[in-house]
């Protein structure tokens, strides 16, 4: 078959929802890159000034410019996958007659090292032994552990329409659509205490009231799959062996809300999951669980996926809706929220894929039923994504409240023999580290903030002993700095400046030292626009509260009176 | 305004204060006389939020908040200048002089670029502090006469980008990369002649560094002798822009749109901006000429004989050909008075209806 003409592809997309992203994918995928003509096309197709259109789309990591780009391999450098050899294997590739480059995480901490080669994922330690693979499944719960979304992930079937139905699949939106109101499935969502798996833990049921209270419609479902946090991996799990649990989700969302159109945003690094999403949701609109009229009442949802095109700050809610409208994906100035100025400015859901896939067993077994799977007084559970110096990397789905000690210990096998815990990191990377005594903390957001940081997203790297916290750190800040958007000063300045002073250079004194990096962590808390500039400090403060040897050490200055983090006089 | 009756009264720094449903904090702490620093701001823009300058605190809110992007609520409590707010403000800026090849620019360069280099003054920021790698790669390749695009001066506050698309229309240039590599480009980074430029020069007087310079303007930045400069209105069109003119001596040094200016609030177009070194050029006409019916040479010659010889010679094309062979013009920099005077001449003192204005072609 010929390859489709310029126009060809601008026909199929341009009248489509949120066309711009699939339709540089169509081109980026038709010539290997995004020519200069591609994008003149793509201009006057879709009517985006030409310079506005350059300048976003070298926002992403993944668009490429040069001819042959998009088929070079990018290998994960990853705070986890950098201590497990992602140089070796760059190394290897090279002399495979490859052309590498390194990518950040790209949400395969389970399976170091990942190589993403145009579709496919591979993951191994050298060019030779790479391997393709399912996502892996989690370990079973421990004995007497209730768990809700992957309750039935680890059934064979479950990623198939049958499958799913044979397990009970589809049951709660039947319920819901036949036999209750939005407002009724709203209460049991509020009552179920289930709030924001991304990590921003918002009430769930209280955004679904404001999106169903909001003016204006269209009304948008969009399920946030931009899973860019390193050392987070269980959206990906989910997706891959649940699919129709998170469709599930996102069609009881729009009954309760009154929303006629959804859309996963999926992180680019996960092509596998987008060929699966794709197909299960024609399986289920060729059901008739999604669409028009569904489950023949008077309800219609229609449900698109829009592929990122790799860029962490995409995650932040309102740059992912500017993403997916084609604008430059800049975070927007908050008030005014998503629930009222969403999608195209309308009222607009946005949730996490936990989030989501909790619903359904929700309402099937009751808000009751969801809460008290908590400890304490914790309403819930939380999926976490362990990975680095633990016996058994994994997804973990543990009762709200468990301590953090019973889940690397006593779930996932301890530290690697002759190893003891060195520190661990929170909310993937952006809640910086736990370290010493603070390892005693439980997996709930009252206990972790309490010591400085907090469980976001749920996911936990883990070092032990043998690491180099100030190369850990480094390696981390590059992070931030790489996918800073570019916005706000204190975040666009303050991580370059983070990452000098961790790579050694920056004030020569461990007391000049700190009172800078004091600052910065200070001043990017406090004023920065978004949670990447908030976030990223929090792993320079935790350095200095834990490790202030290292940083003696570190700057080469002789020891000296005790470091700590003291506010600026004056 | 009134809402449900009562006044919308918020607290500022304890004073309660009326205000209007749509304003911004900022704005009603300007209008109160609080001068909060900025960079990324322009009166004529939609509120950015980028430099974080103007945080304020507002009582409930966890962070200090940007205050030209949130909107006044009644009953809020907002505290501008705290000294906590104070040190973060001087923080900052001690970051923004780090970035930066020069913190200090010739005033030349344009209407706003001193902003930066006076908030550093004011907030004692030329530490030396947080000394690193200097960000913008400058485009001394671009060989365009008007706009020098000096980015190693730049702070990425997209003034520049923002007045293009939401003043001028233009969507001539735009953001590249991300973080701490953002640079700004045309695109596929070339010249700004082979992009949707119109060299209106917006870009260079919203510029709060000096990054990018009026090239016109900075080519007289050695002409000697103080600055002063006129109010005036462009001579070029219709449309009446104000300007204000700078001058030295009795060189005409540079042109600055006026913010204030009732046709134009701070909009200038390629001429009115930057082509005006036309008043200084050698060949100017500082007289009249008339073409010697003999030698066939123009003459130097006084405007009344001038004026005698051209109206002869309409005279004598309606006497020869009649007066359907006129057809007058006027000029598009004529105001509408002098417009109407020339339809006036050309149909009442000339008796035909050949008359028609340069604009409209």
């Amino acid at each position: 078959m010929p390859n489709p003409t310029d126009e060809a592809l601008i026909a199929r997309w341009k009248d489509e929802p949120a066309p711009l992203l699939p339709l540089l994918h169509a081109f980026h995928a038709r010539d290997g890159y995004l020519s200069e003509p591609a994008l003149r096309s793509v201009s006057k197709g879709l009517r985006i000034p030409l310079a506005d259109l350059f300048g976003t789309v070298t926002f992403y990591h993944h668009f490429s410019r040069e001819e042959g780009g998009a088929e070079r391999p990018r290998v994960c450098n990853g705070p986890v996958c950098s201590m497990r050899g992602s140089d070796v294997l760059i190394a290897s590739l090279r002399a495979a007659g490859h052309d590498p480059h390194a990518m950040p995480c790209p949400g395969r901490c389970d399976q170091p090292v990942p190589v993403i080669h145009g579709r496919t994922v591979l993951t191994g330690k050298t060019a030779g032994s790479l391997v393709t693979g399912p996502s892996p499944l989690p370990a079973p719960a421990p004995a007497g552990v209730e768990e809700c979304v992957f309750a039935g992930i680890r059934d064979p079937g479950r990623a198939a329409l049958a499958g799913y139905r044979a397990q009970g699949g589809y049951e709660a939106l039947t319920g819901a659509v036949t036999g209750r109101t939005p407002d009724g499935v709203i209460g049991i969502v509020d009552r179920s205490g289930l709030a924001g798996r991304g990590g921003a833990c918002f009430p769930t049921g209280r955004k679904w009231r404001a999106v169903a209270e909001a003016d204006g419609t269209p009304r948008t479902i969009v399920c946030n799959a931009d899973e860019g946090e390193p050392g987070c991996f269980k959206d990906r799990l989910l997706m891959d062996h649940d699919p129709h649990a998170l469709i599930e989700g996102m069609a009881i969302a729009a009954y309760a809300t009154g929303a006629e159109r959804g859309f996963i945003y999926l992180r680019y690094e996960y092509p596998e999951t987008l060929d699966i999403l794709e197909g299960a949701i024609a399986e289920a609109a060729a059901a008739g669980l999604v669409g028009d009229g569904i489950l023949g009442s008077g309800f219609s949802f229609d449900l698109m996926v829009r592929r990122g095109a790799g860029a962490y700050i995409c995650g932040e809610e309102t740059s992912l809706l500017n993403s997916l409208e084609g604008k430059h994906p800049f975070p927007r100035n908050r008030p005014p929220f998503p629930v009222t100025h969403g999608y195209e400015n309308l009222p607009t859901v946005v949730n996490n894929v936990e989030t989501l896939v909790s619903v359904p067993p929700i309402l099937v077994h009751g808000a009751e039923w969801y809460r008290d799977l908590g400890l304490g007084d914790h309403a819930g559970t939380k999926v976490i994504s362990l990975s680095g110096d633990v016996a058994q990397p994994g997804n973990y789905e543990v009762p709200i409240g468990l301590p953090l000690m019973e889940l690397l210990n006593g779930w996932a096998g301890g530290a690697p023999p002759g190893r003891s815990f060195q520190a661990v990191t929170m909310a993937g990377l952006s809640g910086g580290f736990l370290a010493g005594t603070d390892l005693d903390v439980t997996l709930d957001e009252p206990s972790i903030r309490s010591k400085g940081s907090f469980l976001g997203a749920g996911g936990i790297m883990v070092f032990d002993d043998s690491r180099d916290m100030i190369r850990v750190t480094r390696e981390s800040m590059e992070f931030f700095a790489e996918e800073s958007c570019g916005k706000c000063f204190p975040c666009r300045i303050g991580c370059q400046r983070l990452v000098e002073r961790l790579e050694g250079s920056g004030p020569r004194t461990v007391e000049a030292w700190v009172d800078e990096v004091s600052d910065l962590n200070d001043v990017m808390k406090k004023t920065s626009a978004c949670g990447l500039g908030q976030a990223a400090p929090l792993l320079t403060e935790s350095l200095i509260r834990y490790f202030p040897d290292r940083i003696r050490a570190h700057v080469g200055a002789p020891p000296g009176p005790a470091v700590s983090a003291r506010p600026r006089k004056g | 305004m009134r809402h449900n009756g009562a006044a919308l009264t918020l607290t500022l720094d304890g004073e309660k204060v009326a205000f209007t449903r749509g304003e911004t904090l900022y704005e009603v702490a300007e209008r109160h006389g609080r001068d909060i620093p900025t960079l990324c701001y322009d009166p004529r823009l939609e509120p950015f939020g980028g430099c974080r300058l103007c945080v304020v605190e507002l009582e409930g809110a966890r962070n200090p908040v940007a205050s030209c992007t949130m909107q006044a609520d009644p009953g809020m409590v907002v505290r501008t200048r705290t000294a906590s707010i104070e040190v973060q403000r001087r923080i900052l800026m001690e970051m923004v002089a780090s970035e930066n090849r020069d913190a200090d620019v010739d005033p030349m360069h344009g209407y706003a670029s001193q902003e930066m280099a006076e908030l550093l003054d004011r907030y004692d920021a030329r530490t030396g502090r947080f000394a690193g790698a200097t960000s913008g790669t400058s485009r001394p390749d671009d060989d365009n006469p008007f706009i020098k695009r000096d980015y190693e001066n730049c702070i990425s506050c997209y003034r520049c980008v923002r007045v293009c698309a939401e003043q001028e229309g233009d969507y001539a240039i735009s953001v590249m990369n991300r973080g701490f590599h953002t640079q700004i480009t045309t695109e596929f980074g070339g010249h700004l002649k082979d992009s949707a430029c119109t060299f209106c020069g917006q870009c260079i007087q919203t510029c709060p560094t000096g990054a990018l310079g009026d090239l016109k303007a900075l080519a007289n930045r050695d002409v000697p002798g103080e600055t002063e400069t006129t109010r005036t209105v462009c001579p070029y069109c219709g449309v009446g822009c104000s300007v204000d003119v700078m001058t030295r001596g009795e060189k005409i040094v540079g042109v600055l749109p006026a913010m204030d200016g009732p046709a134009n609030e701070g909009a200038l177009c390629v001429k009115g901006q930057f082509a005006f070194d036309f008043v200084h050029h050698p060949d100017r006409l500082a007289t009249p000429f008339v073409r010697d019916d003999e030698t066939g040479e123009l003459r130097p010659a006084s405007w009344d004989e001038a004026l005698d010889f051209a109206a002869d010679k309409l005279r004598k094309v309606v006497r020869d050909h009649g007066r359907r062979a006129v057809y007058g013009i006027a000029s598009g920099r004529a105001p509408h008075e002098a417009a109407y005077m020339m339809q006036r001449f050309i149909r009442a003192g000339l008796g035909t209806n050949h008359i028609d204005n340069c604009s409209r072609a």
